[in-house]
């Protein structure tokens, strides 16, 4: 029986792909759709194969995904050690917890085109952005995680005789450590689009910068080919977060 | 009893979070003020920093000028993008969360879609529908949309057993039970999507004006960064920010009015 519902699983989806494969290759056939404004979908799999064995392909993944990483890396360590402090400290929370929320409102894209003034077409400016996105998701989620820590944990750091800084670092971020990953996660999908939205405005090459010149150019079995690989390597990298999360949480 | 002690403890506790949260934000414009002052003379890459006085008085000429047409111009594409997203998703929701042949047909393509960000998606829209108002609804109305459809399918598929089984018992019809008991859920997880959906919304309309622009905000905020008025980029990002916060402060009200039991910790 579960079995035959798995197959039928399977055979349904691959039929919900069927339907949009046909639906698309039906209105090119019906309405007579130019190649420019959609290209059939063996089309866009062709130029995906293209672009899989061009070398100036490998080389925007490569500044796209470097830009990301390093940007990653910093906004998350920052976020996580202010996330921290800010969880374990109600009065520096009420410091700086409203310049924090007043910040998060102005969303990571609003500052694309104040990093291309100050920091031009360069690495830098990606990995700030990249940075200042994953920063505040990290930040939010460390201080909401550590905050709602049970007392009682605490409590039994306490009367073990433990000192404040090793409660933080032993028991609360321990416990908190769930949450922090599942906001790693999103703060890694959110980075990735950060890195692709900044390519956009002001930059020399990567995955951005390909798209949107495929789309000045008309070539759009380019730009969708480039999508396909944005969002699968969004999903992949979400999923490794994950996984080293669950690999490091032992769960 | 003397209870002053206790009301004045009380006092200070309910003023403490307020002088502390002024303190910090003093602290940061006094921060920022002699980072200008410090980067004025050259070095550094960050060459061009306004104090917050120049921010200020850029964001009141502002206010004075253009501000209201291009705000006027944003609000338009994100409010028109939000109801189609909202609406589109909480139909393909329900379809999806109530027939469960739909769902296993259309749920994994909504599945591949949605780690594809609707920024991502900005390019083709440039192609499709060209700088106008369609391509920006477009790529807003898409990123609601993936994000309400998760709380829609959810909320069709999640009916408390007890309801169910009191349905059941009552002798209702199909349609019946659709109506008093699959909508109302579903329609009250779409509302949390919604507010959700928010602010990527929002943020999809910075992108959506940054690439497409002709008017609006994003277009403004283009317009003075290619002029290398670092004070006016400001000013426009902050309005960014207020316009967000508004809108997140008037759905809270909002949520707040229509799905009361939520927030009053009872059941459900």
């Amino acid at each position: 029986m579960t079995d035959r519902t798995r197959i039928s699983r399977v055979v349904l989806a691959l039929l919900g792909v069927a339907i949009v494969v046909a639906v698309w290759q039906g209105m090119i056939s019906y309405y007579g759709l130019q190649r420019i404004v959609l290209p059939t979908p063996v089309e866009v799999a062709s130029t995906l194969g293209g672009l899989f064995v061009s070398q100036s392909f490998w080389h925007d993944v490569l500044v796209s995904l470097r830009e990301f990483v390093l940007g990653y890396v910093i906004g998350g360590v920052l976020g996580i050690v202010v996330g921290t402090i800010i969880g374990e400290r109600p009065a520096i929370r009420m410091v700086i917890g409203p310049v924090i929320e007043a910040l998060r409102f102005i969303v990571p894209f609003a500052w694309i085109p104040l990093t291309v003034l100050w920091f031009g077409t360069s690495l830098t400016g990606k990995v700030v952005l990249v940075a200042y996105a994953v920063f505040f998701v990290m930040v939010v989620t460390t201080a909401r995680s550590i905050a709602t820590v049970d007392p009682t944990l605490s409590r039994v750091g306490t009367m073990l005789g433990m000192r404040p800084l090793a409660i933080a670092f032993k028991v609360h971020l321990r416990a908190a450590a769930p949450g922090i990953a599942s906001g790693a996660k999103a703060a890694a999908a959110l980075g990735w689009i950060a890195v692709v939205a900044a390519e956009y405005i002001g930059a020399s090459a990567g995955l951005g910068v390909m798209i949107t010149n495929a789309s000045m150019s008309l070539a759009t079995a380019t730009v969708i080919g480039g999508m396909v690989v944005i969002g699968v390597i969004g999903a992949v990298v979400s999923w490794l977060v994950g996984y080293a999360a669950r690999v490091w949480l032992n769960y | 009893m003397d209870t002053a002690p206790y009301r004045r403890l009380a006092a200070r506790s309910w003023a403490l979070p307020w002088l502390l949260g002024v303190a910090g934000a003093v602290g940061a414009l006094l921060f920022w003020t002699l980072m200008a002052f410090w980067l004025k003379g050259g070095g550094g890459v960050i060459s061009r920093l306004p104090t917050p006085l120049t921010v200020g008085a850029d964001l009141v000429e502002y206010a004075k000028g253009t501000l209201w047409r291009d705000l006027a111009a944003s609000l338009q594409v994100f409010l028109v993008g939000w109801i189609l997203g909202s609406v589109g998703a909480a139909a393909a929701g329900l379809a999806i969360g109530q027939s469960k042949t739909i769902g296993a047909i259309f749920g994994p393509i909504v599945e591949a879609l949605r780690p594809v960000s609707s920024i991502v998606w900005v390019p083709l829209a440039v192609v499709w529908f060209g700088f106008g108002f369609t391509s920006k609804v477009f790529l807003v109305g898409l990123a609601v949309f993936l994000v309400v459809i998760i709380y829609a399918i959810d909320g069709a598929r999640r009916i408390p057993a007890d309801l169910d089984r009191t349905a059941t018992m009552l002798g209702m019809t199909p349609l019946q039970r659709f109506r008093a008991l699959v909508l109302p859920g579903a329609l009250t997880q779409v509302l949390v999507g919604a507010r959700v959906a928010l602010m990527s919304g929002w943020g999809t309309v910075i992108v959506a004006e940054l690439v497409a622009a002709d008017y609006g905000l994003g277009a403004r905020l283009i317009a003075v960064q290619q002029s290398y008025d670092v004070a006016a980029v400001m000013a426009s990002m902050v309005c960014f920010g207020l316009a967000g916060f508004v809108m997140n402060a008037i759905f809270s009200r909002f949520e707040h009015w229509a799905l009361p039991w939520r927030f009053h910790g009872g059941a459900q």
